[in-house]
C-alpha cells in the first residue's frame, strides 16, 4: 500500500497569518506559493511555502502546504520538520500526527513513528480514508514488528474486509499471522513463499472464505510444518470455525515443536475451556501464566479454568490481574463478576456486571460496524 | 543483467546531462583544488559544480560524490547535481540516497523516464516494492528512447514486481516479449517458471526446494513459447513425475495439452482443482474449454465460481459472459462482458465478444464502438 494520499485536500484551513513589518512582502509570496500549488508548480510552491514560512514562522497554512507538498514528493525526511512545526501551532493538529508518524516511519525511525500513531489513535484515528487506510496500514506494521500482533491484525483484517486482501496487506498478515516481528521490507527473503501462504489463508478468512483460507494452510502445512507458529496459525483456523478438537490438535503440535511457545499454551488451554475441559485446560493456562505473566488472555483464561473448577479465590486473582492489564474487556469484566459472586463477594460482582454492562454495550456497537475505520488497536484489548 | 551495462547505459541515457554540459571549466583549477582542498564554505555554486563535473570526467568517484553534495547544498534542486551523484552513488549501492536524490530528481523532472527507472530500481533494491513498481510502470509510460539495455532492466524488474504483486498474466506478457526482442532466455527462466506457476515470488525468494520445479516449468513455457511441443511435453511430464502434488504442475500441463490432446488436457486441469480447489486459472480454462465444446451448464458453473472467488478478476466476468452469450442468455451476457471491459477495457477480445453480443441484440450502435475501439487498440490479431 503506497503512501499516496491526497492529503491536499485533506484540511481546510483558514488561519490567517499574523501582520509584520514584512506584510507586504509575505502577502505577495503567500499568495505566489498558493498560485504555484495550484497550477501544480510543486517545486516553485515549495520554495514559496519555505519563504513565507521563514517570514512568518506563525503561518499555519504555510507549514501545512509545506509539508503536505514535501510529503507527496515522497521527501519524508524534509517533511518531518514542517510537520511537527504545524502540530505545535495548529488548533486541530491530529492528522498531522499520521502524516508525521508515516514520514517517520518511512525514514526508519520507528519508534518516533509509533508513538506518533498511537498519539493520532488517542485523538479518535481522524482524516479522510485514504489517510485512516495508508495510516491504520503502517500503524498495524509497526505492531508486528513490535510484538503486538493481535492488535496488528485487527487492524489488518479490518483493512482486508473492507479494501479486498491486495498483496501488501497479504504480506503483513501473513507476518502478524506467523507471529513474526518483522516489516515486509526486512524480514528474511527466504521466508517469502510461507509468509504469503499464510497471508492468502488469513485473508480469506478475513472475507469468511473459510475453505479457500483452509487450502491455503494445508499448503503452507505441506512445505513448512517444522516452522514456528505453522501449527499455531492452523489452530487458530480452526478455533475461528470452532473446531475446537482439531485446533487443539495443532496447538498440541506447535508445543511439540516448541515447547515454551506461550500463545499456543493459551490458545490450547482456551480450546479446551470451549469443550468443558477445565481440568484439561488447567496445566497449560498455569505454563502460560508463568510464560506470559504480563498477558492479559493467558490470565483471563487460568481465572476461567479456575472458576469451572470451583477455585473462586485463585480464580479472582488471575481475574483481577487479567482486569488490571485490560481494564476494558468486557469478557474479563464478566467472569470476575462470576467469580466475585461465587465467592460471596457480592458488592464487588455487582460494581463488575455494571461496568461489564458498559464496556458490553460499546463492544456490541462496535460489532455491528466491525470494519468502520473509527477502529483503533487501542480499543482491541485482550483476551 | 549486469549493473555494468546497465550504469552505462543510465550515464548515456542523460538528457538533463547536456543541458549542463556547456558549462565552462573552472578557470584555473590546479590538481589539488579539483581533489576539492579549495573548496571550502565560500566557493561558489559555479566552483563547484565545474569541479565536481571535471571529478566525474576524471573518475575520481569520490571526489565527484562530496563535491556534488557540496554544490547541492548551495543548490538543492541543481537537476545535473543529483542526477550525477544518484549515478555514481548507485554504482556504490547506496540506494537508499541515490533514492532520496531521485526522489528530488523527479519531482524536478517529472518527464524523465531515466530518472524514474533508476529511482524504482533503487526501491527495488530498498524492498519497497509496491513503489518500485508503481515507479517503473511510470517509465514505462514515458519511456526511455532508445536506451534498450535500460529498457530491459526496467522490464526485467517491472516484469519480477508484477508477479510477485500476482499481477500473472501481465508479468508472462512482459517476460514473453522481452523473449521476443531477443533478450536472454537465461535470466529469464525463473521468471517465468514463477509467472506461469503463479507464485508472488521474486527469483532471490524462491525456497530451495523449489528451485528445480521453477526451472522446469519456466523452460517447459519457453519450449512452448518457441515451438518446440515434443522438448516441452518432455519437460512438463518430468515436472509431472517429480512434482505430482505441487499446485500449478497439472494446469501448465493440462493447458499445454489442451488444444492437441482435450481429454488429457481435461484430465490435468481437474487434477488441478482437486490439488489446489480454488485455481482460478484453471477453472477458467476448463471453462473457456467446456464453453468451444458448447457444454454450456459446465463452463457456466466453473465461471460463476471464478467470479465468486475473484469478484474484481476481467477474464472472469469475460469466461462467464461467453458462456451466458452462448446459452443464449444474451442481457445477462452483455452485462457480464461489460463488467469485463471495465475491469479491463484493453483486452480485445472483451471487444470483440461485445460487437458480436450487441449485434445479436439488435444493438447497432454499441456494436459500432465496439468495432472502433478495437480499431483503435490496433490489435485485431489478438481475436482467438
Amino acid at each position: 500500500m503506497l503512501a499516496v494520499i491526497p492529503l491536499l485536500a485533506l484540511l481546510s484551513l483558514t488561519h490567517s497569518p499574523v501582520a509584520s513589518p514584512s506584510q507586504e512582502t509575505f502577502e505577495e509570496i503567500a499568495s505566489q506559493a498558493d498560485k504555484a500549488r495550484e497550477g501544480d508548480r510543486l517545486t516553485d510552491a515549495i520554495a514559496l511555502y519555505s519563504e513565507g514560512v521563514r517570514l512568518h514562522p506563525s503561518w499555519v497554512d504555510g507549514w501545512w502546504w509545506l509539508s503536505s507538498l514535501l510529503y507527496e514528493q515522497d521527501r519524508f525526511s524534509e517533511a518531518q520538520a514542517p510537520l511537527k512545526r504545524f502540530i505545535a501551532i495548529a488548533p486541530k493538529p491530529a492528522p498531522a500526527y499520521a502524516f508525521l508518524a508515516l514520514c517517520e516511519y518511512e525514514t526508519h525511525d520507528y519508534d518516533a513513528a509509533l508513538r506518533h500513531f498511537q498519539e493520532w489513535g488517542r485523538r479518535g484515528s481522524p482524516g479522510n480514508d485514504a489517510l485512516i487506510d495508508v495510516a491504520g496500514f503502517h500503524w498495524a506494521l509497526l505492531l508486528t514488528r513490535n510484538g503486538r500482533f493481535v492488535q496488528a491484525l485487527y487492524l489488518l483484517a479490518a483493512k482486508a474486509h473492507k479494501l479486498g486482501p491486495s498483496p501488501e496487506l497479504i504480506e503483513a498478515l501473513g507476518l502478524a499471522s506467523l507471529r513474526m516481528p518483522y516489516l515486509p521490507e526486512d524480514y528474511p527473503p527466504e521466508r517469502r513463499e510461507l509468509v504469503w501462504l499464510a497471508g492468502k489463508a488469513a485473508g480469506f478468512l478475513s472475507t469468511n472464505s473459510v475453505s479457500q483460507a483452509d487450502e491455503y494452510a494445508r499448503a503452507m502445512q505441506l512445505h513448512y510444518d517444522k516452522e514456528p507458529y505453522v501449527h499455531f496459525f492452523r489452530g487458530t483456523l480452526f478455533s475461528f470455525q470452532k473446531d475446537w478438537a482439531s485446533a487443539a490438535d495443532e496447538y498440541q503440535r506447535e508445543l511439540q515443536l516448541w515447547p515454551k511457545c506461550g500463545p499456543a499454551l493459551v490458545e490450547l488451554a482456551f480450546a479446551r475451556i470451549e469443550t468443558f475441559q477445565p481440568a484439561e485446560a488447567l496445566s497449560p493456562a498455569e505454563r502460560a501464566v508463568v510464560l506470559l505473566p504480563e498477558d492479559a488472555r493467558a490470565r483471563y483464561v487460568l481465572g476461567r479454568a479456575l472458576l469451572d473448577l470451583e477455585r473462586f479465590r485463585e480464580s479472582v486473582e488471575q481475574l483481577e490481574a487479567a482486569k488490571r492489564l485490560a481494564p476494558n474487556s468486557a469478557r474479563i469484566r464478566f467472569s470476575l463478576a462470576t467469580a466475585y459472586e461465587r465467592s460471596g463477594r457480592i458488592a464487588d460482582a455487582r460494581r463488575e456486571r455494571v461496568v461489564f454492562q458498559t464496556l458490553k454495550k460499546k463492544e456490541d456497537a462496535a460489532a455491528a460496524h466491525p470494519h468502520e475505520e473509527t477502529a483503533s488497536p487501542q480499543q482491541m484489548e485482550h483476551p | 543483467m549486469t549493473r555494468v551495462c546497465l550504469l552505462l547505459s543510465l550515464a548515456s541515457a542523460l538528457s538533463v546531462a547536456t543541458a549542463q554540459a556547456q558549462t565552462a571549466p573552472p578557470k584555473s583549477p590546479s590538481s589539488q583544488s579539483n581533489r576539492g582542498a579549495a573548496f571550502n564554505k565560500n566557493s561558489s555554486f559555479e566552483q563547484l559544480s565545474q569541479a565536481a563535473d571535471q571529478a566525474r570526467e576524471e573518475n575520481r568517484d569520490e571526489d565527484a560524490v562530496r563535491l556534488y553534495g557540496q554544490a547541492l547544498r548551495l543548490r538543492p534542486n541543481w537537476k545535473q547535481g543529483l542526477w550525477y551523484s544518484g549515478i555514481l552513488l548507485y554504482r556504490k549501492d547506496q540506494y537508499p540516497a541515490v533514492r532520496d536524490l531521485m526522489r528530488r530528481f523527479v519531482a524536478e523532472e517529472a518527464e524523465a523516464g531515466p530518472g524514474w527507472a533508476l529511482l524504482g530500481m533503487c526501491e527495488y533494491q530498498t524492498r519497497e516494492y509496491a513503489r518500485a513498481l508503481d515507479h517503473l510502470q511510470r517509465t514505462r509510460a514515458l519511456g526511455l528512447g532508445d536506451q534498450n539495455k535500460m529498457a530491459e532492466s526496467v522490464f526485467y524488474y517491472s516484469a519480477v514486481l508484477l508477479t510477485r504483486s500476482e499481477k500473472y498474466d501481465d508479468a508472462i506478457a512482459l517476460l514473453f516479449a522481452m523473449v521476443k526482442s531477443g533478450s536472454h532466455t537465461d535470466f529469464l527462466t525463473e521468471p517465468i517458471g514463477l509467472a506461469v506457476l503463479r507464485e508472488p515470488l521474486l527469483p532471490s525468494e524462491i525456497p530451495s526446494y523449489r528451485h528445480d520445479l521453477v526451472r522446469l516449468a519456466g523452460q517447459a513455457a519457453l519450449a512452448e513459447d518457441a515451438k518446440q511441443p515434443e522438448e516441452a511435453e518432455r519437460l512438463f511430464t518430468t515436472m509431472l513425475a517429480n512434482y505430482p502434488n505441487e499446485p500449478g504442475v497439472h494446469f501448465l500441463y493440462g493447458v499445454f495439452l489442451l488444444d492437441t490432446r482435450p481429454a488429457d488436457g481435461i484430465r490435468e486441469l481437474k487434477r488441478e482443482l482437486e490439488i489446489s480447489p480454488s485455481n482460478l486459472t484453471a477453472k477458467l480454462r476448463l471453462a473457456e474449454h467446456y464453453v468451444k465444446d458448447e457444454q454450456l451448464d459446465q463452463a457456466l458453473g466453473l465461471a460463476k465460481e471464478a467470479v465468486q472467488l475473484e469478484p474484481e478478476y476481467a477474464p472472469a466476468y469475460l469466461v462467464l459472459g461467453e458462456a451466458l452469450v452462448e446459452k443464449g442468455e444474451l442481457e445477462k451476457g452483455i452485462s457480464a462482458l461489460e463488467t469485463a471491459r471495465k475491469l479491463r477495457p484493453e483486452t480485445v477480445r472483451t471487444h470483440w465478444d461485445l460487437l458480436r453480443a450487441y449485434a445479436s441484440a439488435g444493438r447497432a450502435e454499441d456494436a459500432k464502438r465496439e468495432k472502433e475501439e478495437i480499431e483503435r487498440l490496433h490489435q485485431p490479431e489478438v481475436r482467438p
